[in-house]
Formats: C-alpha cells, structure tokens, sequence
C-alpha cells in the first residue's frame, strides 16, 4: 500500500520523491499560519492514528488514509501534517522506509492537497447533499490517485513490481468507497456547524 | 513599553533539540515492517506463512526462494492462510522472499545448519508429518551407532521444532504488535511539535511587534 518498505525503489526515484517532498514541505510550512497550527496538528494525530489500524482484504491489507479530507481542511499544510504522521509510523512502527518517506509522502499527500483545494471553492458555493458528493469524489479521487503514483513508483523501479490491476481493484477500489463516505459526511457536517474550518483563512488578517 | 528580550537563542536551542532527537530516532533500526514473515524447518522441510502488522495474510502471492547465491531455486503461491512449505534440496541458507505485487515485500533467511539433521537422513528414512509419528510406529533401531546417532538427531530436531515453533510464532507476533503506548508517544510527539511551532510563531510576531 502507500507505506513503501526501504529497498524496493530506484535510486532516482527515491530521490525525485525527496525533492517533490521537500518541496511541498518547505511551501507547506511556509503558508503555515500560526492559527492553522492546531488543525494541523489534530489532523496529523488523526492520520498517524488511523493509517496504523490495518484491515485485511484478500492478499493486501488497506488502511484508511484520510488525505482527501486533510487537503479540504487543512490545503497546503495537509502536506507537513501527513509527513510528520508518516515519520512518526517510520520511526516507530516501521511501517514504510524512512528513505522512502519522500516518496511516501508525495504519494499520499499530494493527491489529497491538489484535489482539495482544487474543489475548496467550489464547496464554499454549495449547500446540502451536494456538499457530502463532492467531498466524497475528493476523497475517492485522493485513494485512487495515491494508488497511481504508488504503482507508478513501483513501475519506474523495476517493471517486476508493477501491481496486478486485481489487486488494486481488490484493496483500493473498497478503501476509495469507504474513504467518500467518512469524507463526505465529515466535511458535511463541519460546513453545517462550523463552515469556517473549510474555507481559507483571510490572508489580509495577517498584517 | 520594551523590556528586555532574551537572545533568541532558546528557539535555535529547541530547534537544535528537536532535530537531534529525531536524528537519534532515526537511526534506531525500526524493528518492524508492516508485512512479515514467520520462517521455519519442519523434519528438513522450510515453510512459514506470511502475515501483516495488525491482522491478516496474505493469499495466493508469490513465494521465492533463493540460495545463498542469490539463484531462486523455487517459485511457489501461499495458501488461504498465508503459508507456504518447500524441500530444499542441498543444505545452504536459503532466503525467501514474499511479494503482494503492491508494494508490499518481505523476505527472511533460513540458515543451513538448521537444516542440516534433517537433510542428512532424509535419503535413509523418509520424512513423517511430526503429529502422526507415534512411538510404536516407529521402525525398529538400526544396529550401527553412527545411524543410531543419526536418527536421534533426527527425531530430537523434529521434536524440538515442534516445541518451539509456538514460542517463536509468538515472539514474531509480540514483536510486530502495535503497543497503545507507540501510539501514544507519537499523538504526543505531534502535540509537542505544535506548540514548540506556535511558541516560535509567537516569538516572531513578538519580535516583529518589538521592532515596529
């Protein structure tokens, strides 16, 4: 799945995957405004909390992921919050190389953050059910993204490690379903009870 | 009203703190990954069975194994339980290697002189399932010591394999568990993060108000 072991990628692409993850990190932290922080933090316990309880499905075992919500709420700062979860599992469970963190990070984050805020503000013009369809897309286009790059790294290093299209369709396409709906109803009820966590906040505030 | 500020030397302190602690955690080996690999000898015979960090096996995915030399001497599929059984046939290490197909790896080694007693009286006396050999079955001693002496080898390996193997499938399992404090540490270390990151944010906007 999304946490790639050490030694099963190429050099280069281990370090394209570094440099994008740094990249995204550095711009991440950047736009990190001092009110995000909280949020950000609360989404990268709940990531690193959730992306450890694994369920098994046939010859893979999935876990939730939760990128796409993170990218609606939290847009470019999903980015470091998904990387400080990602080192955290690295470094204390093993799940996923820490010279694949890179890799990792883009895999999963990047999907989620392009699609989130590509849709914020579309989603600031919309009310009821549409609400729960469109963060639901997000959140299912983020897994099934994810599961492009993560077959893309795998190709580019040896064509032996390409996955089988049944296995993705066996463990990507059920976590895709599940991921819209626990996405869908979230943002929805946030955009009910507190829309302002969705939208972005007002850079002129800054000073 | 200026009072008088420290150096901003704690925050490069914290800073420096920071990146030295998780330097230090980094260079622990991390001891698990998220799919495993229970590896075994049974009567000169290597099987194991697969099996992921928090629940489940893998099914039908391809087994190697490969010599010392890195020649795959065998290719085969594991089976609704994740598990695989395989007779080498020379004595050498053999490492074998597991694939999902999605990214998801493992591979363990079988040293030799773990199969060695085995392998060495396999020509003589072919080798039973370990739960049927019940004592009375057993074929009458050969008269010469040295075979004798083989043969108890033999049958005190397949024995004590036998014994064991709970114990180390047990062992493989505690060490990959996903302790609550692990967790915890880490919820932990997310939140000293975020403040150590809203104290500095607060200590520059001090600053660019001191300067104002």
């Amino acid at each position: 799945m999304a946490h790639i072991p050490d030694g099963l990628l190429s050099l280069p692409v281990l370090v394209g995957g570094g440099l994008l993850a740094a990249g995204g990190l550095a711009l991440g932290l950047s736009r990190l405004d001092e009110r995000d922080i909280p949020r950000t933090a609360i989404l990268a316990a709940i990531f690193f909390v959730v992306s450890l309880v694994a369920v098994p499905i046939g010859p893979s075992s999935v876990h939730l992921l939760l990128a796409g919500l993170m990218g609606l709420v939290l847009g470019l700062a999903a980015i470091p919050a998904i990387f400080v979860g990602l080192l955290l599992q690295a470094v204390l469970f093993g799940f996923g190389g820490l010279t694949t963190l890179g890799v990792d990070v883009v895999d999963i984050a990047f999907p989620g953050v392009i699609l989130g805020l590509a849709a914020r503000p579309l989603l600031a013009r919309l009310d009821g059910p549409v609400v729960v369809v469109l963060a639901g897309a997000v959140a299912a286009l983020s897994v099934l993204a994810t599961a492009g790059c993560v077959a893309l790294a795998l190709a580019l290093s040896s064509p032996d490690y390409l996955p089988s299209l049944r296995i993705v369709a066996l463990t990507y396409l059920p976590l895709a379903a599940v991921e819209a709906v626990i996405t869908g109803f979230v943002v929805a009820y946030l955009k009910r009870v507190k829309p302002e966590v969705l939208a972005p906040l007002p850079r002129e505030a800054l000073g | 009203m200026t009072a008088p500020r420290p150096a901003p030397r704690p925050r490069r302190t914290l800073t420096a703190l920071l990146a030295a602690g998780l330097l230090a955690a980094s260079v622990a080996p991390a001891a698990a990954h998220r799919l495993k690999l229970f590896l075994t000898t049974e009567t000169g015979d290597i099987t194991g069975y697969a099996f992921f960090v928090g629940g489940g096996r893998p099914e039908g995915v391809e087994v190697v194994v490969a010599d010392a030399t890195g020649r795959i001497v065998h290719r085969g599929r594991t089976d609704d339980h994740g598990g695989f059984r395989w007779r080498p046939q020379t004595v050498a290490d053999h490492t074998v290697s597991i694939d999902t197909g999605d990214g998801h790896r493992v591979s363990a080694t079988v040293a030799a002189d773990r199969l060695v007693g085995a392998a060495g009286i396999a020509p003589s006396t072919p080798p039973e399932p370990a739960a049927t050999a019940a004592p009375s079955a057993a074929p009458a001693p050969p008269a010469e010591p040295e075979a004798l002496a083989r043969l108890v080898e033999a049958r005190v390996d397949a024995a004590l394999e036998r014994r064991l193997r709970p114990l180390m499938e047990a062992y493989d399992l505690a060490e990959s568990r996903l302790r609550f404090n692990d967790v915890m540490g880490g919820v932990g270390m997310i939140v000293g993060l975020a403040g150590a990151a809203m104290w500095a944010s607060a200590r520059r906007r001090d600053r660019k108000g001191d300067a104002a």
